[in-house]
């Protein structure tokens, strides 16, 4: 529906003259005598409703309805008419509510019989209503604003329904040739000005209300163009029950609205408690609930029959009782408002938040098509897909990317996923940097997956419960003092553990025998805790502090480590070719001959592992690794698949022990698939140009 | 969003194409050819989608019902034979059928329709059948605009000029607004040839199967996706806006939420997120690495290195959570995890309408914040409380006392209920007063003084025939509040104001310290 149709503002002109003070002439007893006490007392006259309450109490209905279904966007502007004009609300959202109005109305009061019946006229009341009608809405203006230089897109429509009680046909058309020329009058002045806005079009409702028992005046006529502008038609209807089924009939043409009723509701009450008594609920909604039967046919068989009040039917959906309450995300292809016909039945029948509904089929099978739902109060009734889905039989998840891979942290990212749950915040809560909320709830995404490895194989310290306070704090965008002791007592009580020698859950997935040993895994531990700190280091001066407490308390620099192994001889040259600790890390992994098996097999895992979490300090960077890669004594095996030959693996133990004998050249270590690059200082002496280019190699 | 291929398979696409060459084709050798590339394409790039073959001429035939089998279609198309004359509408009648008998009313669907632009002659014609259009009844209403949304593709094996020297072009112009106006007529352009005929169908396939490629984010994780089928472009309101818009190509994860929450919001259409395997020889570079390896050891290790749409997925089935993710400016989603059967289950994603609140019960999407930044957990710490739903700024008319008097039956039950209550003063004193209060509000809005005036009498009446049991305060407090409403029912503003309320009159005998009133 587009925003600005002419149901986006409805005017009411209610007749407020002296004769809307006749009586409808329907009665109703109010006094019903109980059995006991009908003796001896005489019971009180039926009460009877004048004319004006018969159109108040129907007008508010109409307003009831519109407000439970739109209860934004869709506005009423309320005018009675007598010797002047009374406008009952604004176009403001504020004052949309039948509260509201009867506020209002109560301070208008029923109209004063003695008022001089010359002064007074409806035509006040339609006057006021076009000028209304001029005046922008608040929704109007925010889009307005927003389009800026298309702002004619925003166009203004309405409806004027007007309950009076006219004197013939000649003064109807009199009333509309008034109500156009004023829409004329008023689109001139409305050119000039800002917050008036010309009306495009006017739908103009004149309902005649005459009292029961006296012949109409006034003919029935359906909607005319009386001009581009304006349209017009009339309903000549009796007070009472035929207004207000009348105006019933109007609310569901003009907002588009359709009925279902829902069968078989078990009863609650106490009284019924024992018994297996049911009763039926009718609800309007907008009718788009009924698509799937209005396209395909379904309507009339659905078991929709005619209802004696309107014009439309009503689709009959059965009740099913819920049988468990699990929760569930169903398909659904739309939620729409409810507003029940009759507000004074059990309107709060929705003790549990959700009810499927059934719709019966002529076939007898039996379809779930809706479902009615209460979110905070409102009632929405939810549209279910019962036809076959495009999506069906698709690949599983796990027969695509990333299927095979079997130690994913789920539990890990579930705690995640808890931890960045959203909540509601009040409007314009803008945090000090202006961001509203869900920019912040994406930062705090960012932070928190700074270094997130995404399998168990791939992680030391997120397997261990030690490191949890740590792990938990260092994400944070501000740090307590409080909070980096607590880190730093973390990292105190790592240093314990290594000093205790505690085992660590080092994954021995993909290596033969125990793994690494144990100091060797304190050693990866302690690279990996150094890595995820460092990408919060930035944060915060206190962040840096938690950084610079695991530089200082982590046991031995990892070149220290290297040289006990190494042994002294090669120390002093190791230092000038080595360039950072990181390579030589590197080396030390690969060199451990109780892995290598282990690590071949890992080979192409880690290439595609390091693809993702490149902070990974267990997983090496591809570009070191690529010359071991190329080696020859490993290719074949690579290549063969099977199962490792007592050469290969001879082979294998003999160059490694070789290797450790002897400095590896540089130029080898550096190379890819065996191929030094030359004269590489030339580049990197040119520095910035050559990395623009995008050749450089680190 | 399934696809029917609907094939003119009348006599006249058996017409031989002119060529120079020495192998002479028909019309309908060209349109297998377009139709195989097609089906290739969809094998390889969009094996998901469900599509149909139609073959027709004066009658139509369903040669193969929806599948992902492409052999099956393709076989299909080899085998197809000639028949009469060409009969279009009788055709979109089959295939409006089909549809709705498979995939109900709501389904969008692609039409390609392949034909040569002969479009028949006399009854039965498309020109017939457009030149009749006003005069049917509602039995034998032309088949277009289908029930569901449509996108009608048409294929001619002819070119353009051929087609506009009748008015064949005309005619399918029309039939394409008549559709709905989605989709496009496509003509070959220069000779006919096996070339023009891969170019058009080229188009075709550039156009509407296209696989969607995405990157899923959720902070520093992120994914390749494909999302299948492809998001389609959304109009919200056209003539405020009349700009569609797109799925973006990051979609970017803003937060999380429980299932309870979200309580099967209404979505225009539902996707399956696929995580694929870029190939990383692009992103590197050529050169360093020659390798052509095989399709099935890239599947492999893309199946062996971790990725994080199934670990998204394994956490949200294992929460029961769904990610909210952005699609676009003031456009959001959500991820769960779907189940198809027991065994098999699947990352989806579902649009929400575009615009800043999509989901009342949740509120603006942009003022969804982390629960850090609350002065306390909004889901407890035991997790047994929750943020949502969202509640409304105002109360709907069924969660709040309404009064509606337009049955009789209405007033009748709200006049008993205030007798009832009056007969069991004073203990009802507080219900007596309130149903008293709320009939007298209604009374006062709708002007109806002289139900005011009649209850006044009831009550005064009611006072009479207390019994000699009664208690005292009953009689004071039945003539206090007659009083009262005859005050109201005189319209002075004093008495008839609509915030007022009747309150209990102070007796000796109510409440507690009572007698220490007495002057």
């Amino acid at each position: 529906m587009r925003m600005f149709s002419v149901s986006h503002k409805t005017v009411f002109v209610v007749d407020h003259c002296p004769y809307m003070t006749e009586s409808s002439r329907q009665q109703i007893e109010c006094d019903m005598l109980t059995k006991s006490r009908a003796q001896g007392v005489i019971p009180l006259a039926p009460v009877s409703k004048s004319l004006w309450t018969c159109a108040v109490e129907c007008s508010m209905e109409y307003c009831r309805i519109l407000y439970d279904i739109y209860p934004t966007r869709k506005l009423v502007n309320y005018i009675v008419s007598d010797s002047e004009f009374h406008i009952l609300n604004s176009w403001r959202q504020e004052d949309q509510s039948v509260q509201e109005l009867m506020t209002a109305l109560a301070a208008v009061g029923p109209p004063n019989p003695r008022e001089d019946p010359e002064c007074c006229s409806i035509l006040h009341g339609l006057v006021a209503a076009v000028e209304s009608l001029c005046k922008i809405t608040e929704y109007q203006h925010e889009a307005r604003t927003a389009l800026v230089d298309l702002a004619d897109r925003v166009a203004n429509r309405g409806r004027i329904i007007c309950l009076t009680n006219a004197k013939s046909d000649t003064h109807v058309r009199m009333l509309e040739d008034c109500v156009l020329e004023t829409i004329q009058e008023q689109n001139k002045l409305a050119a000039g000005s800002d917050r008036l806005m010309p009306i495009q079009q006017c739908e103009l409702v004149l309902v005649h209300i005459y009292p029961q028992g006296d012949d109409t005046l006034v003919s029935d006529r359906p909607k005319k163009e009386i001009s581009s502008v304006l349209s017009s038609e009339v309903h000549s209807v009796r007070a009472g029950r035929h207004l207000a089924s009348k105006l019933n009939v109007l609310v569901q043409q003009h907002f588009d609205l359709a009925s279902t009723t829902i069968t078989n509701i078990p009863m609650k009450e106490e009284q019924h408690a024992n018994t297996s008594a049911n009763y039926d609920v009718e609800l309007l909604h907008h009718r788009d609930a009924h698509m799937e039967f209005i396209k395909s046919g379904d309507l009339h068989m659905a078991g929709s029959t005619s209802r004696d009040s309107g014009l439309k039917e009503t689709v009959t959906l059965k009740w099913c009782t819920p049988r468990t309450n699990s929760v569930e995300l169903h398909y659904c292809t739309g939620a729409y408002r409810i507003s029940p016909v009759e507000v004074n039945i059990r309107g709060r029948s929705m003790r549990s938040r959700s009810v499927l509904l059934e719709q019966p089929r002529k076939s007898g099978s039996k379809v779930i098509s809706h479902m009615l739902s209460c979110h905070g109060g409102e009632i929405f009734l939810h549209m279910l897909n019962s036809t076959r889905s495009t999506l069906e039989d698709p690949p599983s998840i796990s027969e695509g990317c990333g299927g095979r891979v079997t130690d994913y942290r789920i539990t890990d990212f579930g705690e995640f996923m808890r931890e960045n749950r959203l909540t509601p915040f009040a409007d314009m809560s803008l945090d000090a940097a202006g961001r509203p909320p869900i920019e912040r709830a994406k930062a705090q995404l960012e932070r928190h997956t700074r270094y997130w490895p995404m399998i168990i194989s791939q992680t030391t310290i997120f397997n261990m419960q030690a490191v949890v306070p740590l792990a938990n704090l260092i994400v944070k965008d501000t740090m307590t003092e409080d909070d980096v002791l607590t880190c730093q007592k973390t990292v105190y009580n790592l240093v314990d553990m290594e000093r205790k020698n505690d085992p660590l859950p080092i994954s021995t997935v993909g290596s033969r025998g125990k793994g690494p040993k144990r100091d060797e895994q304190y050693r990866i531990m302690w690279n990996e805790l150094e890595t995820l700190v460092k990408t919060h280091v930035g944060t915060s001066e206190r962040h840096q502090q938690v950084l610079e407490c695991i530089i200082a308390c982590r046991s031995k620099p990892p070149e220290e480590e290297e040289r006990k192994k190494r042994g002294r001889k090669r120390e002093d040259k190791e230092d000038k070719t080595e360039k950072n600790g990181k390579e030589l890390e590197e080396k030390m992994w690969t060199q451990d001959s109780d892995r290598l098996k282990g690590a071949m097999e890992r080979e192409k895992e880690d290439q595609s592992e390091s693809e993702v979490i490149k902070d990974s300090p267990d997983s090496p960077e591809p570009f070191n690794k690529k010359p071991r890669l190329a080696t020859e004594e490993i290719q074949p095996l690579e290549k063969s698949k099977g199962p490792v030959s007592l050469f290969s693996l001879w082979t294998n133990r003999i160059t490694q022990a070789n290797s450790r004998k002897h400095q590896e050249f540089a130029g080898r270590i550096n190379s890819v698939n065996n191929k030094a690059e030359l004269y590489q200082h030339l580049k990197d002496e040119n520095g910035l140009d050559v990395h623009e280019n995008g050749k450089a190699t680190r | 969003m399934p696809t029917v291929v609907l094939m003119d398979a009348s006599l006249s696409m058996t017409r031989p194409v002119s060529l120079e060459g020495s192998e002479e084709f028909q019309r309908k050798n060209l349109a297998v050819h377009g139709l195989t590339m097609l089906f290739e394409h969809m094998a390889m790039n969009y094996r998901l989608e469900f599509t149909a073959l139609v073959a027709f001429s004066s009658l139509w035939e369903l040669m193969v019902p929806f599948t992902r089998d492409y052999n099956a279609l393709q076989e299909a198309l080899s085998n197809l034979e000639d028949f009469d004359k060409t009969c279009l509408e009788l055709a979109l009648q089959g295939v409006s059928t089909i549809m709705q008998q498979e995939w109900g009313s709501a389904c969008p669907c692609q039409l390609v329709l392949v034909t040569d632009g002969a479009l028949g002659i006399g009854r039965g014609s498309l020109r017939h059948s457009l030149a009749t259009l006003k005069q049917r009844g509602e039995d034998k209403k032309f088949p277009l605009p289908f029930p569901f949304p449509c996108k009608l593709y048409i294929m001619c094996i002819s070119n353009a000029e051929e087609l506009q020297t009748t008015d064949a072009m005309d005619n399918l112009e029309q039939l394409l607004i008549l559709s709905g106006g989605e989709g496009q007529i496509f003509t070959m352009e220069g000779p006919l040839c096996l070339k023009s005929v891969q170019a058009m169908f080229g188009k075709l396939i550039e156009q509407a199967y296209m696989p969607f490629h995405a990157v899923l984010r959720c902070g520093h994780l992120t994914s390749d996706v494909q999302v299948f089928p492809r998001p389609e472009p959304v109009m919200i309101d056209e003539e405020v806006d009349p700009v569609p818009k797109h799925v973006l190509t990051e979609l970017e994860i803003v937060g999380f939420i429980e299932i309870a929450d979200i309580a099967s919001p209404p979505v225009l259409s539902r996707h399956l997120v696929l995580p694929i395997a870029v190939n990383k020889a692009d992103e590197v570079g050529a050169g360093t690495t020659d390798e052509m390896e095989e399709d099935t050891s890239t599947n492999q290790m893309a199946g062996k290195s971790p990725n994080f749409c199934v670990l998204l997925h394994g956490s949200l089935k294992v929460e029961g959570m769904v990610a909210l993710v952005q699609l676009g400016p003031d456009w959001y989603g959500m991820l769960y995890s779907q189940a198809d059967s027991k065994k098999k289950s699947n990352l989806m994603m579902s649009l929400f309408e575009p615009g800043p609140e999509p989901l009342p019960w949740l509120g603006k999407v942009s003022q969804l914040g982390p629960i850090s930044d609350a002065p306390e957990n909004p889901y407890g710490e035991d997790d047994s409380k929750s943020p949502f739903p969202v509640q409304p700024k105002s109360k709907r008319s069924y969660a709040q006392n309404v009064t509606v008097w337009i049955k009789a039956s209405g007033l009748q039950t709200d006049v008993q209920k205030i007798l009832r209550n009056a007969r069991k003063l004073p203990e009802k004193t507080q219900t007596f007063y309130k149903e008293l209060n709320r009939l007298r509000k209604a009374a006062l809005a709708f002007g109806f003084w002289e139900l005011l005036k009649g209850v006044a009498e009831l009550l005064e009446r009611e006072c009479t025939l207390l019994p000699d049991s009664a208690h005292p305060d009953a009689a004071f407090q039945l003539s206090h509040a007659a009083q009262q409403l005859k005050l109201a029912s005189t319209g002075d503003s004093q008495y008839a104001a609509f915030e007022h309320n009747i309150t209990p009159m102070l007796t000796d005998f109510s409440g507690g310290g009572g007698g220490s009133d007495r002057l």
